[in-house]
């Protein structure tokens, strides 16, 4: 059963890996977007007259280049084949394959994203290093840290590809619209550190900012990068992705059970 | 007449359909969060270090709410060249636009209307109301014009970008995610302070693609930040002008038009 989903997973990344160019556009404009981002930011850290405090500005910069390599768990948009499916009634087809639909669609969605790191986040970030001065993205803060970065990354991976699961789920309700679906995804993208680093927000609000689901899919490895995060401290943001990943698959799994039974296959 | 006619049914049309899912006022409600939380990071940094020189919170979100405005009201009312490029030309769908006996413009135009898109300018329009008023600017007939032929030449000019990747897209069929740069990307460039912006930056989107000079002149001249009167009213010329040659694109791309799709 489980050769299955690794065919599915296999399949489904072989055929996004056929779209190579606009995954390199894409790497463009990721590419671009950081490098108003960092002049912004510079702009503040350099000329403003208040405290400041949080970051550096060199870890704001490299958080921005760890940000673009990771933006393949943008928690924005479910799989585009799956949203159709759903729209168009290929759902029905679906349902009757020997397989549970929530881990199929889960190696589908995961699969998709494997294309987009490849291709468009990681040649922006090799790239980000070979940038003149303020602009450049710099190596990690240290051989521990990147050691626990790796496996963060990982721990993110599965929370973003269970997290777009929780949101299927939601949109398996096709009366609904799209509506629930982009709130919540707007909702991770801002509470992801996609905006503005975490620690950059207000004081205040930093333990509730850090034991937060979404953390854990961009600020949680981007710390662990920048050295933000203390090496010893790892476990804590590592704990925290896994225990949020249990909890959507979890969340997910029962709403899409449930929607199942009352599903409307739409269209002919 | 006709055309207009065809425009505003077609947009009925959409709207009644849209209206028809259940969750219609969450989209509303999702693009209206979206244009609050956008500037959230700019608004942050300002909180935590103070102003940049004379450059305050106020004058930075004035800024940027023009552009925001105007790519808003563009993005409602030309809506169906913003998709133009995913859905009519890489499905075929446009050779269907070519036998109706309407101008291709008004069809491809209105050929895609989303009710929650207009949540956007009205949120924009609100900042920049609030930061109108922040800045003491008296209402008179002069700012008012300032007002609306920047906001009239900002949606021209996000028009002509989104009818400009349309024209090309005849050539790549999709691979069009750099244009960002000139939508979504275009006004993030306004949360930098103008005399610290990177010279690049700002000739790009002064000359190539005058962005700047639908909100950051006309914002100077409205409360009085020192540019003169002229290249605040530049918007409106501005745009008519860039919409123009981005028509231009977009009839080359047509004539050059094979079928893709299936």
């Amino acid at each position: 059963m489980r050769k299955a989903y690794l065919s599915i997973f296999r399949i489904r990344a072989a055929e996004s890996f056929q779209y190579r160019i606009a995954a390199l556009s894409g790497s463009l404009t990721s590419f671009l977007w950081a490098v108003i981002e960092i002049a912004a930011f510079t702009v503040f850290f350099k000329y403003a007259r208040g405290p400041g405090g949080g970051l550096t500005l060199e870890q704001t910069v490299s958080h921005i280049w760890v940000r673009e390599l990771l933006l393949f768990l943008q928690p924005y948009n479910i799989d585009g084949d799956l949203l159709g499916k759903l729209t168009s009634g290929d759902v029905g087809v679906e349902l009757c394959r020997p397989l549970d639909l929530y881990w199929h669609w889960f190696a589908r969605t995961s699969a998709g994203k494997l294309v987009v790191f490849v291709m468009r986040c990681l040649v922006c970030f090799l790239v980000a290093f070979l940038l003149p001065g303020g602009f450049a993205a710099r190596p990690p803060a240290s051989p521990a840290g990147f050691l626990l970065f790796v496996p963060a990354v990982l721990c993110a991976f599965l929370l973003c590809s269970s997290f777009l699961m929780l949101m299927t789920a939601v949109r398996t309700n096709i009366t609904w619209g799209d509506g629930p679906m982009y709130l919540l995804g707007l909702a991770g993208g801002l509470l992801s550190g996609g905006y503005l680093p975490l620690q950059l927000w207000p004081g205040f609000m930093q333990p509730f900012l850090l034991l937060q689901p979404f953390a854990g899919i961009c600020d949680i490895p981007a710390r662990l990068y920048i050295g933000s995060m203390e090496p010893s401290e790892a476990w804590l943001g590592i704990a925290v992705q896994l225990f949020w990943s249990v909890v959507f698959i979890a969340v997910g799994r029962f709403i899409m059970a449930r929607r199942v039974k009352t599903l409307v296959v739409q269209g002919g | 007449m006709k055309e207009l006619r065809f425009y505003v049914r077609s947009l009925r049309l959409h709207l009644l359909g849209g209206v028809e899912y259940k969750g219609w006022w969450i989209m509303v409600l999702q693009v209206l969060v979206v244009a609050v939380t956008d500037p959230i990071g700019t608004v942050l940094m300002f909180a935590r270090f103070g102003s940049v020189g004379s450059w305050s919170v106020e004058r930075i979100l004035l800024i940027y709410a023009l552009a925001v405005t105007s790519y808003g009201l563009a993005e409602s009312l030309f809506r169906g060249f913003d998709y133009f490029p995913s859905k009519m030309v890489r499905s075929g769908d446009f050779d269907r636009l070519l036998l109706r006996p309407r101008t291709l413009f008004t069809q491809a135009a209105v050929s895609y209307f989303h009710i929650h898109r207009l949540a956007r300018p009205a949120a924009g329009l609100a900042v920049v109301f609030w930061c109108l008023a922040r800045q003491n600017t008296a209402p008179s007939p002069r700012s008012l014009w300032l007002l609306v032929s920047a906001l009239l030449g900002g949606t021209l000019v996000y028009a002509g970008v989104f009818v400009f990747m349309s024209g090309i897209s005849f050539f790549t069929v999709g691979i069009l995610d750099w244009m960002i740069i000139f939508t979504n990307a275009s006004y993030q460039v306004t949360r930098i302070p103008l005399p610290y912006m990177p010279g690049a930056l700002r000739s790009v989107f002064t000359f190539v693609m005058p962005m700047l000079v639908i909100s950051y002149y006309p914002a100077s001249v409205l409360c009085g930040w020192g540019e003169p009167l002229w290249k605040g009213l530049l918007a409106l010329p501005a745009g008519a002008a860039f919409l123009g040659l981005s028509l231009l694109v977009w009839r080359v791309g047509v004539r050059h038009y094979k079928s893709t799709g299936s």
